[in-house]
């Protein structure tokens, strides 16, 4: 057992509110969302390395007390990632606002007209586009 | 470099950069002096403390990620205080890809000598006056690491920083 | 013989540089590397019909990969047309093609390109070899009917022929795996040897089969080749007549001796080569373009070679091997005589053409010559087939006899349509002037007689072909006396022949009354392939509209209801639950967890911007915190300054957003199912952190490798050694992250604002990007 009940909850509240912010229709949320789902994620990263010990440097003490070291370095890689992710979404966002003047995630018009749609609009087969997908024998 | 005699006196110590000159700064409520004098105190020290951090990092909590960021840290600094004006002379992506080079150079160079990519080994050196260093190879990818780290938070700057403000100033507000 | 196909490949993609200068010289440099093929594999005859000659090259032997090649009696007889009718048509082009025409061009490199995948193809001696090489000569066979894609005909015949003939080649590749596994090897010959059997084998053959009758043009997915006339004729020719579409006959040949005795395999063949073999003589009896005339004739004996090799006897499988000779070297011949035709009077419409024969009297020798072969007449190399086809069913049960009267049928319309071909392009038709022809060079007409007096050459010379066809046949049971020959005595099988020829000129005679009728047809296969497209279409279409709903809470919500239902429930019900948890390890692990989740609840709740930037940085210092009680310092310290750095990019962008988030608050109905589906989703989470780390039964045995190792990397952190020398891998990725998001970042910001001035002053759009890249690149 290398978890305890107070960790699991704080990476479950962690992940919960990630997962919430996530399904919000603002991009700034939305990107909290993934800033806090990536704290989530490191500690959990942290924490599967098992219960709290002494910092993996030989010389001071035994290794026997060590934490795991792998976990740690696969977090910090983690961590240097959620960062460059985190400045790539803040400068979408920035983008996002400074050309449609708001920061809103919005659906997809064409999407919706495909849905709506029923037939293919154009014939797989002709590639300029005058066929109801009928193809004409 | 210009003798001290060829200047008035109380020119010796005034700064060469020009950010930190009183009659050249920006709005004075945007300036905090304090700021700017700690800033000037702090950001050589901080950058010799991530060299620190860069060369301990083998024996210790550091390496090359923390030390670039503790360098990059220290422009942010100057860049609070001083504004876009303070930026180095250096361009962001020549660092990036300095800090790039280093590291591909530093993973591929053991493939000459027949070893695989990104084999590391033991460095030893007599220096003058310092004596005898011993180091890993490993420590060039860490060089490499730092560089690329300080480029890409100064690339920040200079496009969320500086390009932020500048877009502010053509749309008529007043950064705030 | 892989340096043979490799050199076929590298000369096809340097030839552009010589189409360049000529493209006379660049078919002549094409036609060289066949040639030499066919000569390669003509002096390995002696070994290849007596054993085989085998190459293996290892690929990949960790995984099982290798290019085997065998050539064999059947891989000579392919090479036969391959190359040897590869080299006379890539000559032909010579004459053939206008000086630098587009088509002739890219026709050049293809066609030999093309010459290697399908010499490829007849030596591989393993399955995924031979699917390869398969699949490019669809591709060959794509871009060659496509050409330059301009007109619309073209187009449609390219996309068709791609779709028909690939859609079988995934089906036969899954065949080949399902054979392979049951197998135990991808080795053709080992297969051969040891053939598996069982329930898995049944399908696998039958997938194959697929493949088989698409790539040969079988019922019903016979349209797309008549549909790829549209191409130039050498490519007709080549592609479409002498060897691409033999490649499904040539698979059932291969495989035939194993699996002949399984119904499975024979049943299908049978209905489907009779089948093809009088729908395609049928329709070409209507056809009045001479290429589309010949190519339902192609259909049509693509089935009767299917019949030969599929029914598993010696005496048919030594007719098939005729046959394939025989209908490579005519129909070949025929297809190059309509480019004649075509090129001397600018048509080939039966309607059109009348009294070519006179003008061009050598081409109307040439054309009979290769017609009476076709048609079976003595003392050509299609007579000897004929009759060695007509003496393999004659014999035996009703099936048999039901074989061989559809085989005569199919003749009486082979002769039928042969004559009406000799009459369309050389007749004088009553009531028409002549047409006005111009003379043919010797670029022209020396291929064309090349291939044109194989047919008597081949008839007289019928012991070489025997030699041949016996090697072959001789795993196949049946009469082992049976040998190929112009002159069995008087039989059923002459007696067959005599009929297949009186009654098809009796059916020319009579060709007034009988075109409009053999134009009809009651079930069109063209009509259901561009049904069955247009019905693919619109069910894509329908699926998208219900998938792609186009919103991106709809998607991350139906990911979530996912993970919660299949590995949350498999968590809860497969799992170990931990048996005694422990509340706590450290007390400060307490009050750090409840900061941050205080602050990762307010998160969701606080309206401000700022306020929500300020409760992420205090959840990641708390994170951080709880860092360093887990000793993991070098952990604390990236998680701190990653913080701050986020903090003050966050910063920098809030500057010029409003200060409370704008999205319009949505309404209550939609606020809690979305925050009970988070919660929900991120309990799942909590739970499975416990099951899983309830599973661990060991202490982690890494730790103690990685501090036992470190002193080797000459470090005494731990850390640092993983980073930068046992996963260093990782590190270079990493920073190829963060470089790559930089320049993301300053591409996106710093565009903005020429985005900006281009709205402003559209006159400035051209000077647009370079400005902007100077900006970018600092």
């Amino acid at each position: 057992m290398t978890i305890n009940l107070v960790m699991a909850a704080t990476v479950g509240v962690l992940y919960g509110t990630g997962f919430t912010l996530l399904l919000s229709r603002s991009l700034m949320r939305v990107l909290i969302g993934v800033v806090v789902l990536g704290h989530g994620t490191n500690l959990l990263l942290q924490l599967a390395g098992g219960p709290p010990g002494r910092a993996p440097i030989l010389g001071a003490v035994a290794p026997e007390e060590f934490t795991d070291a792998l976990p740690q370095a696969l977090a910090l890689t983690a961590i240097v990632i959620t960062f460059a992710l985190t400045t790539f979404l803040l400068a979408l966002g920035y983008r996002s606002f400074v050309l449609v003047g708001h920061d809103e995630v919005q659906d997809d018009v064409e999407d919706r007209r495909i849905s709506r749609q029923k037939t293919p609009s154009a014939g797989l087969d002709d590639g300029d586009g005058d066929g109801d997908g009928e193809a004409t024998p | 470099m210009t003798a001290p005699e060829d200047k008035p006196f109380e020119e010796w110590d005034r700064p060469r950069q020009g950010w930190m000159l009183s009659g050249d700064c920006r709005g004075h409520r945007q300036r905090t002096l304090l700021l700017e004098m700690t800033t000037r105190a702090l950001f050589p020290t901080v950058l010799v403390f991530s060299l620190y951090l860069l060369l301990v990092g083998h024996y210790g909590p550091g390496g090359g990620f923390a030390a670039g960021l503790v360098a990059g840290l220290a422009f942010v600094l100057r860049y609070i205080a001083g504004g876009s004006d303070a930026a180095v002379r250096l361009r962001p992506p020549v660092l990036i890809g300095l800090g790039l080079t280093v590291a591909l150079l530093t993973a591929l160079a053991p493939t000459v000598v027949g070893a695989p990519v990104l084999a590391t080994t033991k460095l030893a050196l007599d220096v003058p006056l310092i004596g005898h260093v011993e180091t890993q190879t490993s420590v060039f990818l860490d060089v490499g690491v730092y560089l690329l780290i300080v480029g890409v938070v100064l690339d920040l700057l200079r496009s969320l920083g500086a390009g932020i403000e500048r877009d502010m100033r053509e749309a008529g507000e007043t950064p705030s | 013989m892989l340096a043979l196909i490799a050199a076929h490949l590298v000369v096809a993609g340097l030839l552009p540089l010589v189409s360049a200068r000529s493209t006379r010289a660049a078919f002549g440099v094409a036609a060289v590397l066949p040639a030499a093929a066919l000569l390669w594999a003509l002096a390995g005859a002696g070994p290849a019909l007596a054993g085989g000659i085998d190459e293996t090259t290892a690929w990949s032997p960790a995984l099982g990969l290798e290019l085997s090649f065998r050539l064999d009696a059947l891989a000579l007889a392919m090479i036969v047309l391959v190359s040897g009718i590869g080299a006379v048509i890539l000559a032909y082009c010579i004459g053939y093609f206008r000086p630098a025409a587009p088509e002739a061009t890219r026709s050049a490199a293809w066609l030999l390109a093309f010459a290697g995948a399908m010499l490829g193809l007849v030596l591989a001696d393993d399955l995924l070899t031979l699917y390869v090489f398969w699949e490019i000569t669809s591709i060959a066979s794509f871009l060659l009917v496509g050409q330059g894609g301009e007109r619309k005909e073209e187009r449609r015949a390219a996309v068709q022929a791609l779709f028909v003939t690939v859609f079988g080649g995934l089906a036969m590749l899954l065949g080949f795996v399902l054979l392979g596994e049951a197998a135990g090897t991808y080795r053709i010959s080992e297969i051969l040897a040891d053939p598996p059997r069982g329930g898995a084998v049944t399908a696998a053959l039958l997938l194959i089969l697929l493949g088989a009758f698409t790539k040969s043009a079988q019922l019903p997915f016979h349209p797309w080749l008549p549909a790829a006339m549209v191409a130039p004729t050498p490519v007709s020719a080549y592609l479409h007549a002498a060897s691409m579409v033999k490649a499904g006959v040539y698979l059932v040949a291969r495989l035939s001796p194993a699996f002949a005795d399984l119904a499975v395999w024979t049943v299908p063949v049978l209905v489907a080569g009779v089948a093809t073999m009088l729908v395609g003589g049928w329709r070409a009896l209507s056809a009045t373009d001479l290429k589309r005339l010949l190519a339902f004739g192609t259909v049509s004996q693509l089935g009767f070679l299917m019949v030969l090799f599929g029914a598993g006897g010696r005496v048919a499988a030594m007719a098939g091997i005729a046959m394939l000779l025989a209908h490579g070297m005519f129909k070949a011949t025929l297809f190059l005589i309509v480019g004649a035709v075509d090129h001397a009077t600018g048509t080939r419409d039966v309607r059109e053409l009348s009294g070519v024969g006179r003008a061009l009297p050598g081409l109307a020798v040439a054309a009979a010559l290769a017609a009476a072969s076709m048609a079976g007449l003595p003392p050509l190399i299609g007579f000897v087939g004929k009759e060695a086809a007509f003496e393999a069913f004659l014999h035996g049960s009703v099936e048999n006899w039901a074989v061989a009267a559809g085989l005569l049928l199919g003749s009486v319309l082979t002769v039928a349509y042969s004559a009406r071909f000799l009459w369309g392009a050389f007749a004088r038709k009553p009531g028409r002037d002549a047409t006005s022809a111009h003379g043919l060079g010797p670029a022209l007409t020396v291929p064309i007689w090349l291939c044109a007096v194989a047919g008597p050459v081949l008839g007289i010379a019928t012991p070489i072909v025997d030699a041949e066809a016996s090697s072959y046949a001789a795993a196949l049971p049946g009469d082992p006396g049976y040998h190929l020959a112009l002159w069995h005595g008087f039989g059923l099988p002459l007696l067959f022949s005599a009929v297949a020829v009186a009654g098809g000129l009796a059916l020319h005679a009579a060709r007034d009354r009988l075109a409009p009728a053999a134009g009809l047809s009651p079930l069109d296969a063209q009509r259901a392939y561009e049904k069955t497209l247009s019905g693919i279409a619109r069910l894509a279409v329908g699926v998208t509209g219900r998938l792609q709903v186009g919103s991106l809470p709809s998607y991350l919500s139906t990911i979530m209801v996912m993970f919660v239902l299949l590995p949350g429930v498999a968590a809860v019900l497969a799992g170990a639950w931990p048996t005694s948890a422990p509340l706590y390890h450290d007390l400060i692990q307490v009050p750090l967890a409840i900061v941050v989740v205080i602050s990762a609840l307010a998160v969701t709740r606080t309206r401000r911007r700022f306020t929500a930037v300020l409760l992420v940085g205090v959840i990641g210092y708390g994170v951080g915190g709880l860092f360093i009680v887990d000793g993991a310092p070098d952990l604390a310290l990236a998680q701190f300054l990653v913080e701050t750095l986020s903090l003050v990019a966050f910063v920098f962008v809030l500057r010029r957003l409003p200060p409370h988030f704008t999205e319009t608050r949505p309404s209550r109905r939609v606020r809690v199912p979305k925050a009970m589906l988070g919660a929900v989703a991120g309990f799942a989470v909590a739970v499975f952190a416990l099951v899983l780390s309830a599973a661990r039964s060991e202490p982690a045995t890494t730790s103690a490798e990685l501090a036992r190792l470190t002193p080797e990397a000459g470090a005494t952190n731990v850390i640092s050694a993983i980073l930068v020398d046992f996963r260093a891998l990782d590190t270079v990725g990493e920073i190829g992250v963060l470089f790559v998001a930089a320049a993301g970042v300053a591409s996106l910001v710093l565009a903005t604002r020429y985005d900006r001035q281009r709205r402003a002053v559209p006159a400035e759009d051209g000077e647009g990007p370079p400005r902007q890249e100077e900006d970018v690149l600092g």
